[in-house]
């Protein structure tokens, strides 16, 4: 099972959402819906792994950290994300991460798992 | 694959994941039944809100335009086919046969709701017309309309088609001798019914004038109490017909409309009122509807109003209980602040290969990361960072 992390991206949110306009006109059924969109996360995640080949590098400052069900999530503000020929500045970003070590834990609904190193775990 | 800018690649990217899906999926559809005209229609969607959403750029384009054309084609279709599918139930002819089967299948899977969807504009633009069914029937210059539903469609053997305009409004012009669609105006059944007969009647000596004729919504039937059952129930309604008796087509379809409407218990008083009233055979009604000739239709009147009074009054007393709430959320410290910064546009999701921190200083090891920066998607397999706290 593939991480559902991607669903909130632009691909996946239109598809969620045709898929929701479908459910309204009973065109298919919620569960089939479903079934798009773990499909979509098989999907979604082969092709990051094996069709992108690109490296970004990205500096600025880290305003809130929260490690929380082995998810990182980071807001960072004034950062420049640079790739070999493309300068991007955003003033505030937020970057959701989920561990990328083991693929095993599905979605982030993972509480009990033994993770490896303790790491700074702040749930607010 | 070299060092590729990952803005560039993200079309291909994005449509081969979307194919990849697709295709997937499409056993899935199969296998609960589910057409693959849904299945194209969920592509579209896909497709559609990628290039609205311009966090792409544009691939697709020239498919993208003709899908949507076909898409619409394929919505004002669907309608049609409801109306003819009840026509044929009624009046099969080989020429509507033949109509339907070009038409796709999703007709069977979305008619009613389309319908739907279009009532409340419709009833508003109903409304908003204000035409009376006899004023439809002078526009028409119908000729004293005698002839029955059922035979106009009959003797001509042509079907109504029912299309949604864009606007959501839809009009009925039927053409005598082709069978080509009509826009019929979706509104509550009733209202369909007379619009489709008054249409018909004339047609029924190939008039031309008759052609260009475009129907407005008539008030016929009251849109409050009738709203969705639209085409379908103008449809059965056209089907009954042919148990009635010649009459007035307006009279004989609205008549009809109002026992689907019975039946299904959405019967609006008025509409019944209107329909009785327009009973008198042989004679064309030009003065207008809300005849109150019968006692019930008045009491029916009566009830209906006092309906409406009690949710108005049920509504006040709600109103009185909300505004004495905000009184008391105003003591709250504002939590607002925390929820702003976690409620960024610009987002990257992504994995963690190893987050590390010094002191104040982070670096940040990431992979595998979809970015929406300043509203451009962005991809990257591996992205380094560094930030200070």
């Amino acid at each position: 099972m593939a991480y559902q992390l991607y669903r909130n991206t632009t691909l996946g949110n239109s598809l969620q959402e045709s898929l929701d306009e479908l459910i309204q006109t009973q065109q298919i059924t919620p569960q089939l819906a479903l079934q798009v969109l773990l499909q979509f996360d098989k999907a979604i995640n082969t092709a990051l792994a094996n069709r992108v080949r690109n490296r970004v590098n990205f500096r600025g400052s880290l305003n809130t950290y929260r490690f929380c069900d082995n998810v990182w999530t980071f807001v960072l503000n004034d950062v420049e994300f640079r790739e070999v020929t493309d300068l991007v500045k955003v003033d505030k970003v937020k970057i959701v991460a989920c561990d990328g070590k083991s693929e095993s834990t599905q979605n982030k609904s993972d509480k009990w798992s033994v993770t490896q190193t303790p790491q700074i775990s702040v749930c607010l | 694959m070299a060092n590729v800018r990952g803005a560039v690649h993200k079309p291909k990217l994005y449509k081969s994941v979307i194919e990849d899906v697709i295709n997937e999926v499409r056993e899935l559809f199969l296998d609960e039944g589910v057409d693959e005209q849904v299945l194209l229609e969920l592509k579209t969607l896909w497709e559609n809100k990628l290039l609205q959403s311009k966090a792409v750029e544009g691939f697709h384009t020239e498919e993208q335009a003709a899908l949507q054309a076909a898409a619409q084609q394929q919505q004002q279709q669907q309608q049609q086919v409801q109306v003819q599918q009840v026509q044929q139930v009624q009046h099969v002819t080989q020429q509507a046969q033949a109509q339907q089967v070009i038409l796709p299948p999703q007709q069977q899977q979305a008619p009613q709701q389309q319908v739907i969807v279009q009532d409340p504009k419709i009833l508003q633009h109903m409304n908003a017309t204000g035409m009376s069914a006899a004023a439809t029937a002078a526009t028409l210059a119908l000729p004293t309309g005698v002839t029955p539903y059922q035979q106009l469609i009959t003797s001509q053997g042509q079907i109504l088609q029912v299309v949604r305009a864009a606007n959501g409004a839809q009009y009925i012009i039927q053409q005598p001798q082709q069978q080509i669609l009509l826009q019929q105006q979706m509104q509550p059944g009733g209202v369909q019914a007379p619009v489709i007969q008054q249409v018909l009647a004339p047609l029924q000596g190939g008039i031309p004038q008759q052609a260009g004729v475009i129907i407005q919504p008539q008030q016929i039937v009251l849109a409050s109490g009738n709203k969705v059952q639209g085409s379908t129930q103008v449809m059965q309604a056209m089907a009954q017909q042919q148990q009635q008796q010649p009459a007035q087509a307006a009279a004989a379809q609205v008549q009809q409309v109002q026992q689907l409407q019975q039946a299904q218990g959405a019967a609006a008083p008025q509409a019944q009122q209107q329909a009785q009233a327009q009973q008198p055979p042989m004679m064309l009604q030009v003065d207008g509807a809300g005849d109150t000739s019968s006692e019930e239709d008045e009491d029916e009147e009566e009830e209906y109003d006092e309906d409406e009074e009690e949710e108005k009054d049920k509504d006040g007393g709600e109103d009185g209980q909300v505004e004495e709430e905000p009184l008391n959320s105003g003591d709250d410290v504002s939590d607002e602040e925390d929820q702003e910064l976690f409620d960024t546009e610009n987002v990257v999701v992504c994995q963690y290969d190893k987050i590390h921190r010094s002191k104040n200083k982070w670096k940040f090891h990431l992979k595998d990361g979809i970015m929406n920066l300043n509203g451009k998607d962005y991809v990257f397999s591996k992205a380094i960072g560094d930030a200070e706290w």
